[in-house]
């Protein structure tokens, strides 16, 4: 009886674990069906994350050529010996490969991805025949090749080339979208960087299968990296390297280019920099010195600094004068060798003056006089309007990153910037290129590029032609007409005129005796830093012109010097290396 | 019905732990002696063989001799712990070059002994001083285990002890006070344990913290789990355990190999198994005739239970690795061994059980 009722309680404690056994039964079934249906799909990816690993491989940038098919940048292969890791024992493989070279290697080896390390890196041609001849005694051992941007037209080219390097943080965040990665080389200025998505090729990868170990199981896919497009620029290489030399250990700008298409034959910018250390990585001092340099290497002299014209700006005043009637071949202004204004004397640069000179000998003469009255009855605003309506502060558009556009000062600039009223002396000083007016050397040089075709406006740029991989031309750049600037014949005539004088009877001596008749303008600018900025501007032949040309020179002294000397020999070389081929 | 229903069920999960094993093997195709899966064969007919016998010897003859099997549990216990041999895990568990494996036999030899103790003074049930008697008793082993260490068993003993009280119809304020001293010891029981059964216990509050350290196997056996989808990643295949991603992928995460091959379905066929085994060794002692055998088939139902719901919940993400074996599948002979001679045990009360008061 009691054993009886102690079995009945034995029972009903049994039915109470058969349904504790129920619940947890429920509750294993749910969670199984939670993980492998409700979030198979999930873990499945995540166990492919797990074998699977994908090695990018650097995609190959397109190359960089001349006018004249001659290299200024290309990739060329590196090689380095990869090994996967667990194929193989590491000191055995690196004891072979020691035998094998020759030389000793220099563990620890850096990793690469997961379960692949270099052992070597920048093999010679000669090692990697020795290491493929023996390859089936090296398992796990592949040489690599890697694209490794060289720059053999050198410092002359680094501005419009430009260089590559590795992507940096804000460039990722920005480009991730489109695919980039960490670790990968883009454009960082020049035409590597304004036609990056040309020249930037595409990606080949590996995707491998590894264990839990890293070791390679094996390799799933395979894809080479490719180059897309190379670039074909409008520079000519001979004419780049000669003008960059004629510069000397002086820093400056020249322009060189055809002003009816907007070609650029030479565009230079001097002090420069060395682009293959550059896309090589530089440490930070190295970078540091480069970067705070006194002398600026890293600006695109041209079309990124800004000066003060002198009287290269004249030629803007002697338009609006023209061609609003001020004055015409008829007038002529005694110059005393200064003029009095208010109780202000502004001097002309001849102390003992130009006499009665007309608008064309005024512009070959240069005649501060004649341009300060001219400059005063046209008036700062409207100088302005001329200034921008031959191209100045106005982007040009050129397929170049970066540049600037000339600083107009105005009466309503100067009263809320400076707050101070517009003196006439500032008109004064603004009629001659000086005051606050500061220019970059391409937009004078679309000044007289716009003289020569006497208003057609091009867009300037240095890329010719784009061409695929198996070296078609798939986009050719043709000529942009920008604008056509309506003026009068008599006042392109004036100008060209004038110009002509300033060599032959005017302040552009230095250039007499050329087998081609030249017109140009020279220009001495004042500024703050040191001595004159030395400026010479113009085209050639003057009667048809198929060259127009800039030459500065910071600290040159004045434009009749060294920057018209500099020009002379431009010509010259021209003449006798180019003018048969571009009459052809 | 109940006792060829034991039998059909014992040689199902025979089998898929052999075929579980092979599926894992690393050394599969490798001369017969040398693979895992020979191996597994091979203690699969050592077991039966066990099953053979126990299942004709009267339970009645190894209840009687509880002490007897105490004070062996004690003393190869304690042997362990002096002369016991590393594995490389660190832990001290085996004897006699690796062969045995004496907390093993400590489950069913406790769960003997438990049956003696409590049969003989049922008058004592529900009474503080068996409760306690018994808590001193089973604690010794449950130490000697843990000191291995060997979490997991030592686990299955405290288990059984638990089991015994609760079938033996220790009262709802006994359990409040057991479980009132258990919870305050709890925080204590912290500094008892090794540092790698901390890192476990952590991972498994937040296995993403450290995903390629401790944390890593709860991850991958879920990965291996979800991964195999409804019907599975196909036999043979599947790169979580064949690429060595799983962790223990013979023993303790077999659970996760199988579904990763075969999916839930595969996966519900060892739950359907097991639970099924689980819920005849309560029929059999629901149903058998006198207290002792009630006692010892009810508390090898809740070892067998605990057991397997504690690995295959391990595996599923939702319990701490505690590295309990997944019973009658997972790679390794001493387990296999006791559990066959467990389930032997239970098929010979099977045979003598009476049908009265029967319902659940």
């Amino acid at each position: 009886m009691w054993d009886d009722e102690m079995q009945e309680r034995v029972n009903q404690r049994i039915t109470y674990l058969s349904r504790l056994f129920l619940v947890i039964l429920l509750v294993l079934t749910l969670r199984f069906w939670y993980l492998s249906i409700l979030r198979g799909d999930w873990y499945k990816q995540k166990s492919e994350q797990n074998r699977v690993r994908v090695l990018s491989l650097a995609p190959i940038r397109g190359s960089i050529y001349d006018r004249d098919n001659q290299v200024l940048a290309e990739d060329i292969p590196h090689f380095r010996l990869i090994f996967e890791k667990g194929v193989a024992e590491t000191e055995e493989i690196e004891e072979r490969v020691e035998r094998i070279l020759g030389r000793e290697l220099s563990p620890p080896f850096p990793e690469r991805g997961v379960g692949e390390i270099i052992l070597a890196d920048q093999l010679s041609l000669e090692e990697v025949i020795k290491i493929e001849e023996v390859q089936n005694k090296l398992p796990g051992v592949m040489v690599e090749s890697y694209p490794v941007r060289h720059y053999p037209g050198g410092e002359p080219f680094a501005h419009v080339v430009g260089y590559v390097g590795k992507i940096n943080a804000e460039e990722l965040k920005l480009l991730h979208s489109e695919g980039y990665e960490m670790e990968d080389r883009i454009g960082k200025t020049g035409v590597e960087l304004e036609y990056e998505s040309f020249l930037r090729g595409e990606k080949g990868y590996r995707r491998i299968e590894v264990n839990a170990l890293g070791k390679v199981v094996r390799v799933l896919d395979y894809r080479h990296p490719c180059f897309k497009n190379s670039i074909v620029l409008t520079l000519d290489q001979e004419l780049q390297k000669y003008s960059y030399e004629l510069l000397g250990n002086r820093n400056g700008a020249i322009i060189v280019g055809d002003p009816y298409t907007g070609e650029l034959f030479a565009l230079v910018s001097k002090p420069s920099f060395n682009p293959q250390l550059l896309s090589r990585g530089m440490s930070t001092e190295e970078w540091n010195a480069l970067s705070q340099n006194q002398n600026r290497p890293l600006t695109n002299r041209p079309l990124q600094a800004l000066y003060p014209p002198g009287s290269l700006f004249k030629l803007v005043i002697a338009t609006g004068a023209v061609e609003e009637g001020l004055t015409d071949r008829n007038r002529k202004i005694f110059c005393p060798g200064f003029l009095d204004y208010n109780e202000w004397r502004y001097p002309c640069w001849r102390r003992g003056g130009h006499g009665s000179v007309g608008i064309e000998k005024a512009i070959a003469q240069s005649c501060n006089v004649t341009f300060y009255t001219l400059g005063l009855e046209l008036g700062a605003d409207r100088i302005v309007n001329w200034a921008r309506k031959l191209g100045v502060g106005q982007p040009s558009g050129i397929d170049l990153p970066g540049e600037k556009t000339a600083f107009l000062p105005t009466q309503e600039w100067k009263e809320r910037q400076l707050k101070e009223m517009w003196y006439p002396g500032d008109t004064i000083n603004l009629s001659i290129g000086q005051g606050y007016l500061l220019v970059t050397p391409l937009e004078m040089y679309r000044v007289v590029s716009n003289i020569a075709t006497r208003g057609e406006v091009y867009k300037p740029h240095v890329v010719k032609e784009i061409l695929n991989s198996k070296g078609e031309v798939i986009k050719k750049i043709n000529p942009v007409l920008q604008n056509k600037i309506e003026l009068k014949d008599e006042t392109w005539d004036t100008l060209v005129r004038g110009m002509e004088e300033v060599v032959n009877s005017g302040t552009g001596w230095a250039c007499r005796g050329l087998p081609v008749k030249l017109a140009a303008k020279t220009g001495t600018a004042q500024n703050p830093q040191g001595e004159d900025h030395s400026w010479f501007a113009g085209f050639f032949p003057s009667s048809h012109p198929q060259v127009s040309f800039l030459v500065l020179i910071e600290h040159g002294g004045d434009g009749s010097g060294e920057a018209a000397q500099v020009a002379k020999k431009l010509v010259e070389w021209w003449e006798k290396e180019r003018k048969v081929k571009s009459e052809k | 019905m109940k006792s060829k229903a034991i039998v059909l069920i014992l040689i199902a999960l025979s089998l898929t732990g052999i075929l579980a094993v092979y599926s894992v093997d690393p050394s599969r195709g490798e001369g017969w002696g040398e693979s895992l899966f020979s191996r597994q064969i091979i203690w699969n007919f050592a077991g039966w063989l066990v099953f053979l016998v126990f299942s004709q010897i009267d339970y009645h003859q190894w209840i009687k001799r509880g002490w007897l099997w105490y004070f062996l549990m004690v003393l190869s216990l304690g042997a362990v712990l002096i002369l016991g041999e590393g594995d490389e895990t660190g832990s001290h568990r085996w004897l006699f070059s690796q062969s045995v494996q004496p907390s093993e036999g400590a489950k069913i030899a406790l769960a003997l002994f438990l049956a003696h103790y409590f049969s003989g003074q049922r008058e004592n049930f529900d009474f503080w001083p068996l409760l306690i008697k018994s808590g001193i008793l089973s604690f010794i082993p449950f130490m000697l285990i843990l000191k291995e260490p060997d979490l997991g068993s030592s686990l299955v003993l405290l288990v059984t002890w638990l089991g015994v009280l609760f079938v033996c119809g220790f009262s709802a304020k006994k359990w409040a006070v057991i479980g009132g001293i258990g919870g305050g010891l709890l925080p204590l029981s912290w500094f008892f344990l090794e540092d790698y059964q901390k890192d476990r216990l952590l991972s498994f509050i937040n296995p993403e913290k450290d995903p390629l350290g401790s944390g890593y196997h709860i991850l991958q056996s879920q990965i291996a789990i979800g991964a195999g989808g409804f019907t599975g990643q196909g036999w043979l295949s599947g790169t979580q355990s064949q690429l060595y991603f799983l962790p223990a992928r013979h023993t303790d995460f077999i659970f996760a190999s199988w579904c990763e091959q075969l999916g839930f379905l595969g996966g519900m066929l060892i739950i359907g198994l097991l639970g099924a085994l689980s819920y005849l060794f309560l029929v059999v002692a629901a149903r058998s005739p006198d207290l002792e055998g009630k006692i010892l088939a009810s508390i090898l139902g809740i070892s067998l239970l605990f057991q397997w719901t504690v690995n295959i919940g391990v595996n599923l993400g939702i319990m701490p690795v505690t590295g309990i074996a997944l019973p009658f599948v997972s790679y390794g002979g001493s387990s296999l061994i006791v559990n066959l001679a467990s389930a032997g045990i239970v098929y010979n009360i099977s045979k003598s059980e009476g049908w009265e008061n029967w319902k659940l």
